[in-house]
């Protein structure tokens, strides 16, 4: 199974797990996974309108999916992904 | 021509001069550059005191600031005998104790855009250890418009970023994030919180970014990302290329100037956290609480009802903090909701009935505010400066933190 990593920021929508295994084809079927199993997450990761927050990024394998095929992206199994946020402290 | 340096700078910056990859060369050239680091915070002080003993010709400091108590966990270049003042003089006091051969300009005024190109113009990099989001993208925008590396750090509890963003030769800040997050989504440090050690962390290895931008030595981490996490310490490294939709340094580029920052992030270019306001009409201060709870106090007893739940029949107080935050204080009788869950835990709560919320600062709380009027709730207000405010000015026992 692909594994998601969580940034700190939003760990607590996920009973505080830095990452875990998900079943998922594709990105876009790994985000509806989180989604159901963590509600809380979906105002975070998407707007009002469906779309992906501007201020998220997604990797795979070190690849951000803008380079690859976008929430289209297939997943394989140990395929790592990444959820990244923006984060201004300092 | 690069300067020479004196007998004595030969001997300070000996173990520099041991190194192939900086040399006698590479240390003149690090004489004749100039750093700007904007913040002397978190990030900053290990940033600026690494710069300064590295002997880095000019070094300039932005920052408005002055030291506080709740700095030195992590503000390692700051000290108690400067708590009070303004931090970029407490820094350059600092820095020249450890390098008095170096240059220091401070600039003690926020970072805005009327005076950002102006301050930032004569510096060779930029470093980026602001703690908001207007002053992260005005800082970017200063950058690419100027031609000039951005070496960039972030930090959040156990997560530290790290890249250098130089749109001449790779992506810059807004091609990873075009947009910042809608106001009160993401948690600053002074909500959130931070591990003292992490801008030791990432400070240290955007002055070391810094350093290699400079002498033009080693791979800068240039269309790179670091993603470090302090807890399982763990490094992922991800690729980053140019957004060909940025708005900045894409091909179809639209800003060509500098913008109202504040405006674009929807939130204030500071991250003091202790100022939290809801906005006209919608606070309530801490003395005006105290009165408050007072007559409702008062007027129970006379009714004759239960004076130990007379404060939650007459007004409730609702918490918006994370439990262990309660742990270092908190007002009797208030309800925990923590900010995160309010959303989904709306029903516990009474919308007939007159409400207060509280945090720490008044920014938590204010938001919670919003969600709660938004959800139809109309008697409720936002203690401003949360319950820090409290313990300020009405009780004493209490810490502040």
């Amino acid at each position: 199974m692909p594994i998601v990593r969580f940034p700190a920021l939003m760990k607590f929508y996920v009973d505080n797990q830095s990452e875990f295994p998900v079943e998922a084809a594709t990105v876009a079927e790994l985000l509806d996974a989180l989604i159901e199993r963590y509600p809380a997450l979906k105002p975070h990761l998407f707007e009002p309108t469906g779309k992906l927050r501007r201020h998220f990024n997604i990797f795979v394998n070190g690849e951000h999916v803008r380079e690859l095929n976008g929430l289209d992206t297939p997943l394989e199994a140990d395929d790592k992904v990444i959820l990244m946020v923006s984060a201004a402290g300092g | 021509m690069l300067p020479e340096l004196s007998h004595e700078e030969i001997l300070r910056y000996s173990r520099h001069l041991l190194i192939p990859e900086v040399g006698l060369e590479g240390q003149r050239k690090l004489k004749a550059s100039s750093i700007l680091v904007i913040g002397t915070g978190g990030l900053g002080s290990p940033v600026s005191l690494y710069l300064a003993a590295a002997g880095v010709g000019r070094i300039g400091l932005v920052d408005f600031d002055v030291v506080d108590t709740s700095n030195l966990q992590r503000q390692v270049i700051h000290g108690r005998s400067t708590v009070g003042k303004l931090k970029v003089e407490s820094a350059r006091a600092r820095m020249l104790d450890l390098n008095p051969s170096i240059q220091i300009d401070i600039y003690n005024e926020p970072f805005t855009s009327a005076n950002a190109m102006q301050i930032a113009k004569d510096y060779d990099v930029v470093v980026d250890g602001t703690d908001n989001f207007p002053t992260r993208y005005l800082s970017n925008d200063v950058c690419v418009l100027l031609g000039k590396p951005n070496v960039y750090g972030s930090i959040f509890r156990f997560d530290g970023q790290l890249s250098v963003f130089d749109a001449r030769q790779g992506p810059c800040y807004r091609c990873l994030f075009p947009e910042p997050p809608p106001a009160g989504l993401v948690p600053s440090c002074a909500e959130g919180g931070v591990l003292g050690v992490l801008p030791g962390t990432i400070g240290t290895l955007q002055a070391t970014e810094a350093l290699k931008v400079l002498l033009g030595v080693g791979e800068p981490m240039i269309g790179k990302l670091l993603l470090y996490n302090a807890l399982d310490m763990s490094f992922d490294f991800v690729k980053l290329k140019k957004n060909p939709k940025c708005r900045i340094c894409g091909p179809n580029a639209d800003i060509k100037e500098l913008i109202d920052y504040e405006e674009f992030c929807g939130v204030p270019g500071h991250d003091h956290g202790d100022e939290g306001s809801a906005g006209a009409g919608w606070d309530i201060s801490a003395t005006e609480l105290a009165e408050l709870l007072r007559a409702s106090f008062v007027l129970s007893e006379v009714e004759g009802q239960r004076t130990s739940s007379a404060l939650s029949a007459k007004l409730i107080l609702l918490d918006v903090r994370e439990p262990h935050e309660l742990e270092i204080s908190a007002l009797p009788n208030a309800v925990n909701i923590p900010l995160g869950q309010l959303a989904g835990r709306l029903s516990e709560l009474d919308s007939a009935e007159e409400m207060v919320v509280l945090c720490k600062g008044g920014t938590r709380s204010a938001r919670a505010l919003e969600l709660l009027v938004s959800a139809g709730f109309k008697k409720v207000k936002n203690l401003k400066g949360g319950i820090n405010a409290w313990a300020r000015e009405v009780d004493k026992s209490l810490p502040i933190y």
